[in-house]
This record gives C-alpha cells, structure tokens and sequence, in this order.
C-alpha cells in the first residue's frame, strides 16, 4: 500500500517514503532552546528520536514539553517574538536552517493536537484528506484510497465507512481524536507528533489511543507529550523528563529508555516524579 | 522530602461554625431581596423599552395593511387634485428602485466589504489596525454624510447625475464598514486551533484562510452581509441626495429611479390625505422588507449551524 503515495505527483508527498531504516534515528536535537521575546521557555534539549519507535516527553507543568513538541514541525513560526536555537535534524537536515520549507517539514513531520480539531465545515472524508489536497493531490483514486487506509490505520474505518459524508462534529470525542490521527496519517508522515492526545478523552477512548499507537509505530516514530506516567511508562520505548529550573525555564533532566527512567534513574528528581512525589 | 508530611491543621478556632452560618444567613436574606429589586427594575426597562416598539408596529399594521392590494405594488403612484383628492395609485416605481438600489449597492459593498473584512481578522499588520479605525469610525458616521459623499462624488464630480448608481454608491459606503466588521469577527472567531490543524497538515496561509477559516467563518459573514442589506434597505439620507426620484418604474443605474424610503419622506409631506395615509402602506412594506432580509438570515445561520455540529 505504501507504493501507492509514492505515486503522488506532489513532491512532498513524494519524500515521505525515502530512506527508512528502521533504529536509525528519525530526529536529532542538539542544544534546543526555544525562547519567546527573550525569555527563555524550554532550553538545553540534547536527545535522538529513535525510528519508529515512540518517544514520549514527560514532566510537571511548565517544564516545556508542549513548547519543545511545537518546535519539531515549526509551529512557532507564525507566533511574534519566537526563536528556536540549538539545531533540530530530520533525517540529517536541519528543519531551520536547511534547504526544508516549513510546508514540506510539516508533511514529513505530522501533528495531533490535545483537544480534537476536526474541520467543522468539513465531512469525515474530507478531513481525512485535507492534508493531501493542501498540497495539491486532486486523484479522485488515490484520494479514496488513501482516505480508506488512513481510516483504517486509526481504527476508524468500520465505525464511519458508511458516513463518510457527514460532518466530522458528528463523531465522540474519541473517534474526532482518531479522525484527528487519521488526518495526520494520510500524508504518511515519518514522524507523528502528539500533544497530549487523550487528555480531553475518557479512559476508554484514551485506552483504544494508546493500543492504536502501539500499532502505529511500525509505520511512524510518534514524539508524544504526557501529564500521565501510566501512558509514558506503558506505550513508550524513550522517555525524556523535563523540568522547570530556577529561572522558570523548562530543561531537559534525564534522557533515555522508558525502562531505565522508570526503574533506574540517573538523576533522583527522576525518580521523585515518576513516583509522583511532586509535578 | 514528601511534601504532605508537613502538612497540620490548625487547632482551636475562636470563629465558630454557627457564628458563619448565621452571619451567611443574614446575608443570603438581604442578597435575596436586592436580586429581586434588580430583577424588577430589568423586567420594567425590558417593558419601557418594548412599549414604543409595539404601539409602532400596531400602528403601522392598522393602518398600514388597509392600503394594501394589488394596484398599491403594481401600479404607478397618480396626484391627487380637487376633483378626485383620494387618487393616490401604487409605488412600483420604489419598490422597483429599492430592489435595484439594493441590488447594486450589495455588490458594490459584499465583495469589498467581506475581502476587507476577511484582511482585518487574518492580519496583525499596523496598517490593519488603522483601517479597523477606520471602519469603526465610518460604521458610526451618520448617514447623511454618505449621501452627501455620494451626491458630490458621483452625481457631481463624476457628472453621473441623479442616479440609481448615485444612490447605491451612498449605501454602499454605508454598509462596507458595517459588512467588514461582521465579517472580521466573524473570522476572529474561528478558533487557532483549526488554523494550526491547517499548519501541521502543510497548508500554506492563504489555504488556511480559503479553506478553513473563511468556510468556518462563513455563517457569520453571510448573517452580517443580509444584515447590512436589511439596514441599507430602510436608509433614507443617503438616497436623497442621489437617487432623484420620478414616477416611472425604473431600475437602470444610470437613470434617476424612487425608492420606499423616499416615497415616505414625500408622501408625508403632502397636503392630502390620502396621500399622506398611503405612507403608512409605504413604511409596513419597507418594514416587511427588512423583516424578510433580518429574518431569512437568521434562519439561514441557524440551520447552517445545525448542520455543522
């Protein structure tokens, strides 16, 4: 099935296949810091997301894991006063000073977001395929196809296969979060980011979520951010725990398996959180 | 280490529980009492306010709906004289005018009113911040300005004349701010996170803005664009400095043409009768035509909304 995008006349759809060895690295950070007007919100982020593996960015409120997430797909570039330092590698390429326009990157490096946002005014179907006829993939064809897949790959096709023309604001909560997925899916992205994504979802749906991107991680590394160390500790393979320093910024503490950051911390205020002694 | 260790209460309190009952007590007596006082004194200036409204609108459908049949919308309007003082014909020619004036002015302003307004909400530029002043001012001018603007500008500079086109340049300068800020916060509405689901998908701004924000904005701006015509519908000052008037049924825009509103301020200074009484016919048809617009808007929106959650 993964032939057919290659098919796409769209170049950046094209690029989403390339070179995937998997337990090569997808993205590389060195010395990330992410400041607004000045000041300092997330700083000195030095880790390796591994391929298809999840990843999942853990820590008290404030410590800059969304901040550090939104960095990875350039969403501060629209917001005045933000600056990304440091260098963020995808597949080698620094996706700010490199020859990657913040569009291509985006297709490359997907997003699901806390709170479902399926288009209002859009079916079930064409959110779905937003993403593609963003870029300008028009193939009735290959528009169906992909939809299906996506739909399928999030758990979603048997539940909608026979609404598929209703408006997305239709759906639970639950399966707007997975249409949400599926949306993200459709551009066959290399890398999914995830901010929080059951936190607005109840323990069921949240659950489906979480067996959902265990699957998914044979085709996509997921970069998630969590408040819940149940989720960190049952669906990810990396973790990394961040907290707020003195000067209120957020820095990275401790990087490296979920195991070890659960069971064998270097660092004791590792250990502090994931035992729920504060945050 | 752990934080809850040294958490202890507080022993001996000197307040006692029954001392903040009572004390609460009291209070909720005397917040009962200034919430119905309060709620009274709304309710009186919700009928205040009603009453006039009401004896209009009785007014205006008492003696209103006896001038209407079928000569009143398909005939021209005739002068009374001596011999026969209650001859008064239709208003074809205004009701023919005001759907032209209505016509042309909403394509004039919509399209530049909704792009303008689309610019103000998207934008975070100074400039779009002095054009909102702009609007905002010009949403509160009166409009005889307009009608003056459209009566030097185009009847006069332009040398157009007494004109349907004069006229719905006038309201149309009058509805644009109007149309523009609807349509700006009907666009500051749709909330960031449909516009940043469009980033990460790869959507460039200006495929945000089409086929996102201005689809989920749409309801909005459609419901502010009727309103704005049912407002230009019923303006007086700005059609008559420009339209000119006549006793013909005429829609061309280059040519003089009537128009409800215009018909009234006439007519209701007549030395006859009937002509006078016909107003009342003129303005509960002028009134329905508003009702009509304000209304089928509202419903559109409604249902629209609907549809979409």
């Amino acid at each position: 099935m993964d032939q057919n995008i290659t098919e796409a006349n769209s170049p950046e759809v094209l690029v989403a296949t390339e070179s995937r060895t998997p337990g090569s690295v997808a993205m590389s950070l060195r010395n990330v810091a992410v400041s607004f007007n000045g000041k300092t919100a997330v700083r000195d982020c030095t880790f390796d997301v591994e391929s298809k593996k999840v990843t999942s960015l853990i820590g008290p409120s404030g410590s800059g894991k969304t901040t550090l997430l939104r960095a990875l797909n350039r969403l501060h570039d629209l917001t005045p006063g933000a600056k990304v330092n440091g260098q963020i590698l995808l597949e080698g390429t620094d996706i700010y000073r490199g020859d990657m326009t913040a569009t291509e990157l985006r297709t490359r490096v997907g997003m699901v977001f806390q709170r479902p946002n399926p288009f209002p005014t859009m079916s079930i179907y064409d959110n779905v395929i937003s993403g593609l006829r963003f870029n300008g993939v028009k193939k009735k064809s290959m528009l169906d196809e992909i939809a299906e897949r996506s739909l399928r790959d999030a758990a979603l096709w048997e539940s909608v296969e026979s609404r598929l023309k209703v408006s997305a604001g239709n759906l639970s909560g639950g399966e707007q979060q997975r249409l949400c997925i599926a949306r993200a899916l459709a551009l066959d992205p290399e890398v999914l980011l995830m901010d929080e994504p059951t936190s607005a979802l109840d323990p069921i749906a949240t659950l489906r979520i979480e067996e959902l991107l265990v699957t998914l991680k044979q085709r996509v590394t997921i970069i998630i951010v969590t408040h819940n160390m149940q989720q960190a500790s049952r669906i990810s393979d990396d973790c990394a725990f961040l907290l707020m320093g003195e000067d209120r910024a957020g820095e990275l503490i401790e990087f490296s398996t979920t195991q070890k950051i659960f069971n064998d911390p270097k660092d004791s205020r590792t250990l502090d959180y994931t035992l729920g002694r504060f945050g | 280490m752990n934080p809850m260790d040294e958490l202890t209460l507080t022993p001996s309190l000197t307040v006692t529980h029954d001392t903040i009952q009572l004390i609460a007590k009291s209070h909720r007596a005397r917040r009962v009492l200034i919430s119905r006082v309060v709620t009274a004194l709304c309710l009186a200036a919700l009928v205040i306010s009603a009453v006039p409204l009401v004896l209009l609108l009785v007014q205006l459908v008492t003696r209103g709906a006896s001038q209407l049949n079928t000569a009143f919308f398909t005939t021209l309007p005739q002068s009374p004289t001596i011999m026969s003082p209650n001859l008064t014909g239709g208003v074809s020619n205004a009701i023919i005018g005001t759907i032209a004036l209505t016509v042309y002015a909403s394509l004039m302003a919509i399209p530049v009113g909704v792009f303008a307004g689309v610019y103000l909400g998207e934008s975070t530029s100074k400039f779009a911040s002095v054009l909102r002043i702009v609007a905002q001012t010009m949403a509160g001018a009166p409009s005889i300005l307009m009608g003056l603007f459209g009566f030097s500008f185009v009847v006069k500079f332009l040398h157009v004349g007494f004109s349907a086109i004069a006229g719905s340049f006038a309201l149309a300068v009058l509805m644009l701010p109007v149309i523009a800020i609807s349509t700006e916060l009907s666009i500051r509405g749709v909330p960031n996170t449909l516009r940043e689901a469009g980033l990460a998908l790869g959507a460039k701004p200006h495929t945000i803005s089409t086929k996102i924000v201005i689809p989920s904005a749409l309801t909005g701006i459609v419901t502010g664009c009727m309103l704005a015509v049912a407002r230009a519908v019923g303006e007086t000052a700005p059609v008559l400095l420009t339209i000119g008037g006549g006793y013909i049924n005429q829609w061309r825009p280059l040519n003089p043409v009537s128009a409800l509103p215009l018909s009234i301020y006439i007519n209701a200074k007549s030395e006859y009768p009937s002509e006078r009484a016909q107003v009342w016919g003129i303005a509960l048809v002028l009134v329905l035509f508003v009702f009509v617009v304000s209304l089928s808007a509202r419903v559109w929106a409604a249902r629209k909304q609907k549809r979409n959650s």
